[in-house]
């Protein structure tokens, strides 16, 4: 890594100083780093930018799940329950934001209108399933992981749901959806990835070329390859199904932390870096790193997702959200 | 003298009940943490013989800056302070690593720091 090559952003509301992006094509800068505070104490974590402008956010440490009007600032609340602690969230085919929840052990739909809450328990034989992540494939099911070691579909119509056993036990986390429409998701404690057959709900197995990497989240780019964030191994890795290749690189800094992966419409790929406090940008093209410290230590960002030209995080450490927009060229 | 061999039942029952809530409650944190000593490379750090040991006291495992404060400020953990830690770790902790919502019901706590501090789990 060329120290060179570790650009480092500004802080809030600052346009990026040109200087320090000289030589990179035009549309993929400047940047504006945005906060948004929300509830005190509320560990503001996972994201979920609605077609409406507004983002989605899950409070696991208050059990609500929030929604802000980045136009004003104003966010609001929906409690989930007693006990809840939502940990992601996404956007459904409905417009609706499904959550999964894992103080509840359950998945959670709430309504974008009346934010009416409609649960969907896991069986009793799943308890402390530890819920993690979801996403819903082209058919409208909702797939979503445990790191107690399951992974699970459910039908949003009819509310079947099934449970399987993940292939290697404990460490279900992150899951994604390729523009084919295939599933994957990581394994953090089984240090892996694992592609799920839609039909017969079966899992197959990857492994990434690094040993125990901690493979924690995932992410497809618009080509179908796996971007994987190593939380054990510092890297960024991505896998390509077509041709089975791997290739990595280490996040910059001293004993980097890999927490998050998120790939946005350009194929730019925005990770979050635990030891160096700060969302970083890794241009596939270029191989090069554009790191965005917080101005706030233990921001702990724990997912990103975005839309054209804004890349979304929940600080879980400070109770913020923040966004990182990329702004045209004047 | 029925009612004697109930009450010595009863006795004997409490402590297992109390492990039974223990580990259901404990089952999510298995996805990080493992009570058998020889087992390592989790996500979190192995949690064998807890009570009485430093705070980041697991030399195999890469702490949260945060504990690594605590850690070298001498602290150490003890059923008390583990209580107070479930009741909110990000509360104790700001900036843990670690992401969970406190346990607010105190039996629940307690039955988690029995568990932690059983001698099985030493």
């Amino acid at each position: 890594m060329n120290r060179r090559q570790f650009l480092v952003s500004t802080a809030a509301g600052i346009l990026a100083a040109p200087a320090l992006l000289r030589g990179a094509r035009a549309q993929e800068g400047p940047f504006r780093t945005r906060y948004y505070p929300v509830a005190a104490g509320m560990g503001s974590r996972d994201v979920a930018p609605a077609p409406d402008g507004t983002v989605w956010f899950c409070g696991q440490r208050n059990g609500t799940l929030g929604r802000l009007d980045p136009r004003d600032g104003a966010f609001k609340l929906v409690d989930l329950g007693k006990g809840a602690a939502p940990h992601g969230v996404v956007i459904g085919p409905d417009g609706a934001p499904w959550v999964t929840e894992g103080g509840q052990n359950a998945i959670a739909r709430v309504d974008p209108a009346d934010h009416k809450i409609t649960l969907f328990r896991l069986p009793e034989t799943e308890a402390g399933a530890n819920l993690n992540t979801g996403v819903f494939d082209q058919s409208g099911i909702y797939w979503f992981t445990g790191q107690s070691g399951i992974y699970g579909r459910l039908d949003p119509k009819s509310g079947d749901m099934r449970v399987f056993k993940a292939p290697r036990g404990r460490g279900a986390y992150g899951i994604t959806i390729t523009p084919k429409g295939d599933v994957w998701y990581a394994s953090l404690a089984g240090s892996h990835i694992a592609k799920i057959d839609l039909g017969t709900g079966n899992a197959t197995v990857v492994e990434p070329p690094t040993p125990n990497q901690g493979a924690r989240r995932v992410w497809s780019d618009s080509k179908g390859r796996i971007w994987v964030s190593e939380w054990n191994s510092g890297n960024v890795s991505v896998h390509d199904p077509a041709d089975g290749s791997w290739k990595a690189w280490k996040l910059p800094g001293d004993n980097p932390r890999t927490y998050s992966v998120y790939v946005d419409d350009r194929d730019k790929v925005w990770l979050t870096d635990f030891s160096a406090n700060a969302i970083v940008r890794f241009d596939p093209e270029s191989e090069k790193f554009n790191a965005f410290p917080s101005d706030r230590p233990g921001a702990n960002v724990r997912q990103m997702a975005g839309r054209p030209g804004e890349a979304w995080g929940g600080e879980s450490g400070t109770n913020r959200l923040v966004v990182i927009q990329s702004l045209a060229p004047a | 003298m029925r009612f004697f061999v109930a009450w010595l039942l009863l006795l004997a029952a409490a402590p297992a009940a109390a492990d039974d809530a223990g580990e259901r409650l404990f089952a999510p944190c298995r996805a990080c943490h493992s009570l058998e000593p020889a087992e390592r490379g989790l996500p979190g750090p192995n949690l064998t013989g807890l009570i009485g040991r430093s705070i980041g006291g697991d030399p195999a495992f890469d702490y949260s800056p945060v504990l690594r404060k605590a850690r070298d400020d001498g602290l150490r953990w003890d059923a008390a302070r583990l209580d107070s830690f479930l009741a909110d770790p990000a509360g104790m902790f700001p900036g843990l690593w670690m992401s969970m919502r406190g346990v607010e019901d105190a039996a629940e706590r307690q039955a988690l720091v029995g568990l932690l501090a059983a001698p099985s789990s030493r």
